[in-house]
């Protein structure tokens, strides 16, 4: 090479100096920051910033809506993994496997809430959801069950679990896909030595395909749950914004509630610290219970 | 091979979840475009059917009374901004992360790739003051900035892909010819790689068009406010105006663009996706 050493150094300053400060302004910064103003009782402005040590986490440890929130954010990780794991394989083994002409429709279709917008997504469930106008509700009094209807979102049993249906119905389509993936990377031997042996159509599905696509199901199933547990308050957000009477919220909307709506900015900052703790622990536990070598035939 | 009955009967079996399915998916989105031209009153009678006749009244109402037209024009630049700044920061990343031998640049693509795990909500407390000292709050260019650096994770992971693909021989005959490396990155380099760049600035694009929440934290102002804000303003007040039309006009004018891109770019968009999730 014709350039020199200083030549060199100048353009990978170039390429990588201005890039690297903005991710750690706007990226790295805000993030340990945050971790120091958990310390702070601070109601925003910067007169009235007090150290109080672990205060906030001894408030965090006792305050009862807390273990609601984690428990409804593992609520929706759990619901959330079963429902679209199960439809996704399905869909993603029917679409695969069987010949479907018309298979790219399905596919074309299915992923496109994936790619639409948390708003309007929340909205148009909380009108499906709506009480006098909504789709559930008149299917419900059309077939029959007019006593099963009820205000959806709007029922501290029911808003919860009403929140599962939008996540997974805008979820599937991306595994789908990727299980898609996995499977058309199986070699068709596999199906062909399985079926001279006489496995079934469902044994093929737990002995060949399952096996050989772990490491996509696997993804799928870390991936869902680290966007459930970084992003689920958005839907709660704009479907019930934590109602009714607390019984939706998650950790995520909960800071979102502290922080910038009662301005206490430094106990917002300790629940964004444990969001930050039980993200990471769980996605290291999942990882080690996921482990599984890699099936070769 | 013959086919058995019994298989015949499945395959026509397995056909009726999926179009549930697809009936699930398109039945609301098809429903809300219907909605966004049926009168108020007409969504009381019949809020499930086909409208008695089309009009456009809902949009105008939303374009002028909620100002929908500021917002559109909010979004367009915050996503055009966003989406070529996110550029300018990835690619030179990129391409020296990709093909340039340092020390730490391992690290340092381990480092940006771990972001994409770690939920922001932590940092979007301390995020609030930094923009509010810089200036940048309720500022569409602020959260210009702040959309393109949470997407320099996923950028820079799908560009040094895209780049590592393209043949070194041609940066090394270049650099012989004495081009310099600024020149090859710009004249070859990106180029070359031009269909990450489309696949990366779609998805981008995307994002941005649709994202809420750093928008709700980051702008106060109404005449500040993205599409996203707009709608979920309307939402809000729906609840005691019942202007429900207005509503899903809202909804129609944010979900359109998505749908011709989509409709383009359904390929690279599905495929930048999965790998995105794959690597996460």
């Amino acid at each position: 090479m014709v350039q020199s050493k200083k030549q060199k150094y100048l353009f990978l300053a170039f390429c990588l100096i201005p890039t690297f400060i903005m991710f750690a302004i706007f990226t790295l910064y805000p993030l340990f920051s945050g971790l120091y103003y958990s310390f702070f009782d601070w109601s925003g402005s910067s007169q009235n910033k007090e150290f109080v040590g672990l205060a906030n986490y001894i408030k965090l440890v006792k305050d009862a809506i807390i273990p609601n929130t984690i428990i409804h954010d593992y609520f929706l990780v759990a619901t959330k993994v079963i429902g679209i794991m199960v439809l996704a394989l399905f869909f993603a083994v029917a679409l695969t496997q069987l010949k479907i002409k018309e298979a790219p429709f399905y596919r074309i279709v299915f992923f496109f809430p994936n790619i639409m917008s948390v708003v309007v997504i929340g909205i148009l469930w909380t009108f499906i959801y709506n009480p006098n106008l909504g789709l559930v509700n008149s299917g419900l009094e059309f077939i029959g069950l007019e006593s099963w209807a009820k205000p959806w979102l709007g029922d501290e049993d029911w808003a919860l679990p009403s929140l599962v249906l939008p996540s997974v119905w805008a979820g599937i389509g991306l595994f789908m896909l990727l299980l898609m993936g996995g499977i058309s990377n199986v070699s068709k031997s596999y199906y062909e030595a399985a079926e001279l042996d006489g496995a079934s159509e469902w044994q093929q599905f737990w002995k060949v395909t399952l096996p050989l696509i772990w490491p996509q199901v696997k993804i799928s199933i870390l991936y869902i749950v680290i966007t459930t547990l970084n992003g689920s308050f958005i839907i709660v957000q704009v479907m019930t914004g934590g109602g009714p009477n607390n019984s939706t919220h998650v950790m995520g909307s909960y800071l979102y509630q502290q922080a910038f709506v009662q301005y206490n900015f430094g106990y917002g900052a300790t629940i964004g610290v444990m969001i930050l703790i039980l993200s990471l622990l769980t996605v290291l536990i999942l990882q080690f219970f996921m482990r599984r070598d890699k099936v070769e035939y | 091979m013959k086919r058995s009955v019994g298989q015949i009967l499945g395959r026509t079996g397995i056909r009726i979840p999926l179009i549930l399915w697809s009936l699930a998916v398109l039945y609301p989105i098809f429903w809300m475009f219907l909605g966004a031209f049926k009168s108020n009153a007409e969504i009381y009678r019949n809020p499930w059917g086909f409208p008695e006749s089309f009009s456009f009244e809902n949009f105008t109402t939303a374009w002028t009374n909620y100002n929908i037209d500021v917002s559109v024009f909010n979004s367009l630049i915050v996503t055009a901004v966003g989406a070529i700044l996110t550029l300018i920061l990835a690619i030179p990343t990129a391409y020296a992360i990709e093909r340039i031998n340092f020390r730490g640049s391992k690290i340092l693509f381990t480092v940006y790739v771990s972001a994409m795990m770690i939920p922001m909500v932590l940092g979007w407390i301390p995020l609030f003051f930094l923009l509010s000292d810089l200036g940048l709050l309720d500022n569409i260019y602020g959260l210009a900035i702040v959309y393109a650096v949470s997407q320099l994770p996923f950028s820079i992971f799908v560009l040094t892909s895209f780049i590592g693909t393209i043949p070194k021989s041609l940066e090394e005959s270049a650099a012989m010819d004495g081009m310099s490396p600024y020149k090859v990155l710009w004249k070859i380099i990106t180029p070359l790689s031009m269909s990450g760049i489309i696949t990366v600035t779609i998805m981008n694009a995307i994002q941005f068009w649709n994202e809420y929440f750093m928008a709700l934290i980051f702008l106060n102002s109404s005449e500040n406010y993205t599409l996203a804000l707009a709608i979920d303003f309307i939402s809000s007040e729906a609840q005691y105006t019942n202007a429900w039309g207005t509503l899903f006009a809202g909804l129609v004018i944010a979900i359109v663009p998505v749908i011709i891109l989509y409709a383009i770019f359904q390929r690279r968009i599905s495929k930048g996706m999965t790998e995105g999730a794959i690597k996460g």
